[in-house]
């Protein structure tokens, strides 16, 4: 498979994460557990600073977490342009209670009128767009 | 008793002006030049006789360019901090280990930025360190990330909008007094405040620093040089750099500080290190890169608890002369200007000689922190020769 993502690399940052976009893009959520000592390592890096491994199991997780903060984006940001029509438009963290408490970036869909910290979400996995710089997402809605 | 405390002071100031973005007239090297030979004229140090370069961040005036032009005999020490604004006290560190080490004898601490020629916003500040988790859910600038921690803060912590507006109130007016000051004719009240136009929420216009073009440089010295010069001293009593475990490259996965400003345990060991606690602080010139940023490192630093934050943070209690914390007394980076932070530290000594255009009558102790949430950062206390 030719992933959509590895062509159009974003780069910067610790980028060990390939892995994440490889299976989100094939519509799985996985997020990587050190596969000596179990510890959630996110956002994901080359060794657990647990223990000392350099493995990691990409783990299924659920799409289900409750929203750790927000905010609402009311200009077009230059390097998120693609977004322009969508201002205003809420970007969410989620924290993942069954993932460690890890947490994940990503964007509010549906009423977001009702974002607030706390608030239940569940995830749907968008397969790659222009809005989303050609990369798998996750967009998340309020569970009312 | 550390060695480091009160080993070296700052002798010199110097600062171009503050230019709206993009519109400096000179290029950022001549900036930095500038800077440089002002703060050496201020201190009656011979420019030539500068042997030690630190700046921060990802400035591009270097040692390298700077010296055919300075005059530079002995190019013996030059070091960056790391990381972005949270860096700026930590360039006094670096100084001043250079100096207790006899690596260097004068030290220029400075930052030059012009839009035009280093794009800033982009590569300067951004770094284009910005992961892909970010930017693929429409988010990339330090407003929008800073307003993630805000909201917790605020929502979470329970930190009211009415010490966001202290803040830029207390910024605003003390801009007023300064001539430097880009935003001193702003207009500024509660409503022009509340009704600017939206950021990213909960920030609004008025809650950012501004964005400008300009440098400002600082000389660092040995604390016996500094008695010979021109100008009173203000020694450094403590600028620790550092993050605990829980915080760094974790893109949002910060634990447990989320919401304040990853300055906790710098601030611990800075009241350790120079025996003074948030009680003795007589001024402080709090890095705002954002108003709720600002208001979580007082936090870290124990002026006062998020619950406390509604009472504290007032007016009364941020102007000076007269308020129990005096802050940003120059218009700080929401008002006077803002080239990456690098204003505060000249007011903050001049709150220590008394030159201040806003003085903290007999200030002693003068407090200037790093960049809030930055994934390291670093924190300063300057002191005059009593606090020794």
């Amino acid at each position: 498979m030719t992933y959509s993502f590895l062509q159009h690399k974003i780069s910067g940052a610790i980028e060990a994460d390939d892995e994440y976009w490889r299976w989100l893009e094939e519509g799985e959520f996985r997020l990587p557990r050190c596969a000596s000592c179990d510890h959630w390592t996110w956002p994901a890096h080359f060794r657990c600073g647990q223990c000392g491994s350099w493995e990691f199991a990409w783990t299924p997780v659920t799409l289900e977490g409750a929203i750790f903060s927000w905010t609402r984006s009311w200009y077009a940001f230059d390097r998120v342009m693609e977004r322009k029509e969508d201002v205003p438009y809420v970007s969410l963290v989620v924290e993942l209670p069954q993932a460690g408490g890890a947490r994940v970036m990503g964007v509010l869909t549906g009423d977001d009128s009702r974002a607030a910290i706390g608030a239940k979400v569940r995830g749907t996995i968008l397969p790659p767009s222009p809005k989303t710089k050609h990369y798998p997402s996750v967009t998340w809605a309020i569970v009312s | 008793m550390s060695k480091f405390r009160g080993a070296a002071a700052i002798a010199g100031i110097g600062q171009t002006p503050y230019y709206k973005r993009g519109t400096s007239p000179d290029p950022e090297l001549k900036l930095a030049l500038r800077a440089i030979t002002a703060a050496a004229d201020d201190a009656g140090i011979d420019v030539r006789d500068i042997d030690g370069f630190v700046s921060y961040a990802s400035e591009r005036s270097d040692p390298a360019k700077l010296m055919p032009a300075l005059g530079t005999r002995n190019l013996r020490f030059a070091s960056l901090a790391w990381f972005h604004g949270g860096a700026l006290p930590a360039t006094l560190n670096l100084a001043t280990g250079a100096i207790l080490s006899g690596q260097a004898e004068i030290v220029a601490v400075y930052r030059s930025m012009a839009e035009n020629n280093s794009q800033r916003l982009r590569v300067v500040v951004a770094q284009n360190d910005t992961s892909s988790q970010y930017l693929v859910n429409g988010l990339e600038s330090p407003a929008q990330i800073l307003a993630l921690r805000a909201q917790r803060l605020m929502e979470h912590d329970g930190v009211p909008r009415s010490a966001l507006w202290a803040a830029v109130e207390a910024s605003y007016h003390h801009a007023r007094n300064n001539p430097r000051a880009y935003g001193r004719m702003t207009e500024m009240d509660e409503t022009v405040y509340e009704n600017a136009r939206l950021v990213s929420e909960p920030y609004r216009l008025f809650d950012c620093s501004r964005e400008n073009d300009g440098a400002a440089c600082v000389l660092v010295v040995s604390a016996e040089r500094a008695k010979d010069l021109k100008q009173k001293p203000a020694y450094i009593l403590s600028a620790p750099m550092g993050t605990m475990e829980g915080g760094g490259a974790l893109e949002e996965n910060w634990r447990p500080y989320y919401g304040t400003a990853g300055h906790r345990e710098l601030a611990q060991r800075m009241w350790a290190e120079s025996g003074y606690g948030p009680k003795d602080v007589d001024v402080a010139q709090v890095y705002m890169n954002m108003t709720s940023m600002g208001i979580g490192s007082m936090i870290d630093h124990g002026f006062f608890t998020a619950e406390e934050a509604g009472d504290f943070c007032t007016f009364e209690n941020f102007v000076a002369p007269t308020g129990k914390l005096p802050i940003n007394t120059s218009g700080g980076d929401l008002a006077e200007g803002f080239i990456h932070g690098m204003g505060l530290i000249p007011e903050a000594v001049r709150q220590i000689r008394g030159t201040s255009v806003n003085q903290v009558p007999g200030a002693k102790l003068s407090l200037v922190t790093g960049g809030p949430g930055d994934i390291v950062s670093s924190t300063g206390l300057l002191g005059s020769e009593e606090t020794l």
